[in-house]
């Protein structure tokens, strides 16, 4: 890609071995004598056709691809590890029912005397548990895979070989992410028949399923190429590894630890979630801007399951409880932290749908979209998870680009070029 | 002979340094070419530039009329490079490793397979086809790796440092393999430190330090135009009297810078002069009645003009 484009470059002012020619159609061309000459075999004088540049760039990942691909699944270990994930996860699904029955349909206080709706919640649980897993399989499993991708081949001097050769960079880096990311896509796509068994229990649809698992693959995606970035960035593997370990952590709890931090510098009230009027300390004002949570792959997740269980289920108010109060909810009404639940509180709860919180407490405008009230993060329930979707196609994009950058022999943006001292 | 891969005043800076100062360079089609310096002469850096994985800071390059730096991409299918460290991929079989290089060139599938095949014999590891790339011994991985930068048949090979860490064995089947390559039509820049398996090896040989070509040419061209300031040992039958008595008559050479007798009972001289001169010497010698037995150059082989050459200022001088 990027050597194509130096095809364009204008000339030098030195001379260049050019000559201008008259071609039979009266057009003026500028062609390289020495080209002329002599041409080998095989040579492309004049810009590719797109179609063949297309062909050839599908032919580069696809080698990238099958090389990296054969040496993931070679033996059994990647049907084994596959085996071993799905036992897990099952056994894991199981317990965690069995949790959730104990939980819903002993304690009639929960049932509002309808057995039905305690299935619900339990699927929701189940639901819950499964794609939180699932995510933070994801979460650690998808830049560990990239991490060393190109940093790897760096140090086995083998990435000069793949430079010489004319597959481009675009190829290499598009290869490598999906090739390592297919491992991870297969652990997704086998656990689909398992998070099927909630609809079993009933109180999630098949479109919070389709939520779950596309934040799953855009999550597999960012972090991919995160990693794949940072392998770029890096000159040994290890310190790739590292320095991706500590970013994954970073936008897990340190983004979650920066809203706890924030809201309680701010003076959200630590029960209700309410503003208490508070200056604040700083610049540090109001609620924290939800922005802080785009990147977080949990905070996503969170968004589609508290969605799928609507009023008082576990998941929303779990979360809440371990961040130790200051995102919590209280009671059995209406929460107003980053994650409080939602109102109206599902048919047969009978809490009040008049917008007033816990304790009779108006509530804060900040927090009213419509007669639906307040939302997980301070904003309308569903909404956010997009909003963290997008962030990471953009910033994904922006990794692999950056990645073709760096991988390229011949780098054309001197910003991020840092030339490597060679013993001769 | 048209000349494949050229350079013209190649430059390339790093912050500090420079490693590449203006290297004019000229390989003949169908040469076995050997850049030979000590390290950090910049071999490497004008091999990388070359194989288009480097930008020059100035200058010309081309190879087989393609200029690297503005068509990097044709230049890319009319050459194969090996670096001198050469990786093995983990996980990888000897045909899945030459399947994938053939790929990256887009060789289609049925091509790659024939080829494949033709590679392993050619390089004489056919029963090593379904191996781990890891598993094989040294010189079988480096003879792999020269079979890598084949897969797409390029006009120009540039190798770096191929022989390095090879057990004497090794480099002889390279060498075997080289010779087979050229006979196959193909040009070869190859580039050391280590000059004794260039020197059989060679065609034509520049020798490189610090960024620039001190001498080009045949190996036998460049020995003759450094023999101009050689020494002579002169080995005569006789007493210590007949010997003493030849030196002085060697003394009286005006070529001869100095004559010396060695522990050995040899005389050394310090000569000036060409081969003719050295002849001449010799016959006034036999004629004026001194026995001699010997009569060689103690600089006999590219390593010693090598040192002569990259030794300092007066060698440089000598060449220019």
């Amino acid at each position: 890609m990027a050597d194509d484009a130096l095809l364009e470059a204008p000339a030098p002012a030195v001379a260049e071995p050019a000559t201008i020619e008259e071609l039979p159609d009266g057009n003026l061309a500028r062609t390289d004598a020495v080209i002329q000459r002599e041409p080998g075999p095989g040579i492309r004088l004049s810009r590719p056709h797109p179609v063949r540049a297309l062909r050839s760039g599908i032919g580069g990942i696809t080698a990238v691809g099958v090389k990296e691909l054969r040496g993931r699944v070679r033996g059994r270990r990647a049907f084994v590890v596959l085996t071993f994930y799905l036992l897990f996860l099952g056994l894991f699904a199981w317990a965690w029912e069995l949790v959730a029955e104990r939980a819903y349909v002993q304690n009639a206080s929960l049932q509002g005397g309808s057995a039905a709706f305690a299935s619900a919640l339990v699927g929701q649980e189940v639901f819950g548990a499964l794609v939180l897993v699932e995510t933070l399989l994801v979460v650690f499993l998808a830049p560990a895979f990239t991490s060393g991708a190109i940093s790897l081949e760096r140090e086995k001097q083998t990435l000069d070989m793949l430079a010489a050769t004319p597959i481009s960079s675009l190829a290499i880096v598009v290869g490598k992410l999906f090739s390592a990311l297919a491992y991870v896509f297969l652990l997704i796509a086998a656990s689909i028949p398992l998070t099927a068994i909630v609809f079993v229990f009933g109180g999630v649809g098949p479109d919070d399923v389709l939520r779950a698992y596309a934040v799953l693959i855009v999550t597999a995606l960012g972090l991919g190429s995160l990693g794949l970035f940072i392998s770029a960035v890096m000159q040994r593997t290890q310190g790739a590894t590292v320095v991706t370990f500590f970013t994954v952590l970073f936008l897990t709890l340190g983004t979650m630890f920066g809203v706890l931090f924030w809201n309680t510098m701010s003076g959200v009230n630590s029960s209700t979630g309410f503003l208490t009027g508070s200056s604040g300390v700083g610049p540090i004002k109001g609620r924290a801007p939800e922005a802080f949570l785009w990147l977080n792959p949990f905070a996503a997740q969170y968004d589609v399951i508290c969605g799928a269980s609507d009023g008082y289920g576990g998941w929303c108010t779990r979360l809440n409880t371990i961040t130790n109060g200051a995102i919590s909810v209280t009671g059995t009404g209406v929460g107003n932290g980053i994650f409080p639940t939602p109102t109206p509180a599902p048919i047969g709860f009978g809490t009040d749908t008049s917008g007033a919180g816990a304790g009779g407490a108006a509530l804060p405008s900040d927090l009213k979209v419509g007669a639906i009230e307040p939302q997980p993060f301070g904003i309308r329930r569903d909404t956010f998870w997009p909003r963290s979707l997008r962030a990471w196609a953009i910033l994904s994009a922006v990794f692999i680009l950056a990645s073709i950058q760096l991988v390229s022999p011949t780098r054309r943006w001197r910003w991020l070029h840092r030339p490597v001292r060679r013993t001769t | 002979m048209t000349d494949i891969v050229v350079t013209r005043g190649l430059v390339k800076r790093y912050p500090g340094t420079v490693a590449v100062a203006g290297l004019d360079l000229a390989v003949g089609d169908g040469e076995i070419f050997g850049l030979v310096g000590p390290n950090g002469a910049g071999k490497t850096t004008t091999l990388r530039i070359l194989a288009t994985l480097l930008r020059a800071t100035s200058g010309h390059a081309e190879v087989a009329g393609i200029d690297v730096r503005r068509n990097p991409d044709a230049a890319r299918r009319v050459l194969g490079f090996m670096p001198d460290v050469f990786g093995v991929y983990d996980d990888m079989k000897v045909w899945e490793y030459l399947d994938f290089f053939a790929r990256c060139y887009g060789i289609p599938g049925a091509r790659r397979r024939r080829m494949i095949s033709d590679l392993l014999d050619l390089v004489d590891l056919g029963d090593k086809r379904d191996s781990y790339v890891q598993s094989l011994s040294r010189g079988m991985q480096q003879r792999l790796c020269l079979a890598h930068t084949l897969v797409h048949d390029p006009q120009v090979l540039l190798l770096d440092e191929p022989a390095s860490g090879l057990d004497p064995r090794a480099r002889v089947e390279l060498r075997e393999l080289l010779r087979e390559l050229r006979s196959l039509g193909k040009t070869i820049v190859i580039s050391s430190h280590i000059l004794p398996e260039l020197e059989e090896l060679c065609t034509a040989v520049a020798i490189v330090d610090h960024g620039q070509v001190l001498a080009h040419g045949k190996v036998g061209e460049i020995e003759r135009r450094l023999r101009y300031g050689a020494v002579i040992r002169v080995g005569v039958i006789g007493d210590e009297v007949a010997i003493a008595t030849a030196r002085d008559h060697f003394a009286a050479d005006p070529r001869v810078a100095s004559a010396a007798v060695t522990t050995g009972g040899q005389i050394e001289l310090g000569f000036r002069g060409d081969d003719e001169n050295a002849a001449q010497l010799l016959s006034t010698a036999i004629a004026a009645g001194i026995r001699v037995t010997s009569f060689s150059r103690a600089a006999s082989d590219l390593e010693e003009l090598f040192l002569q050459v990259t030794a300092g200022g007066l060698a440089e001088e000598q060449v220019a």
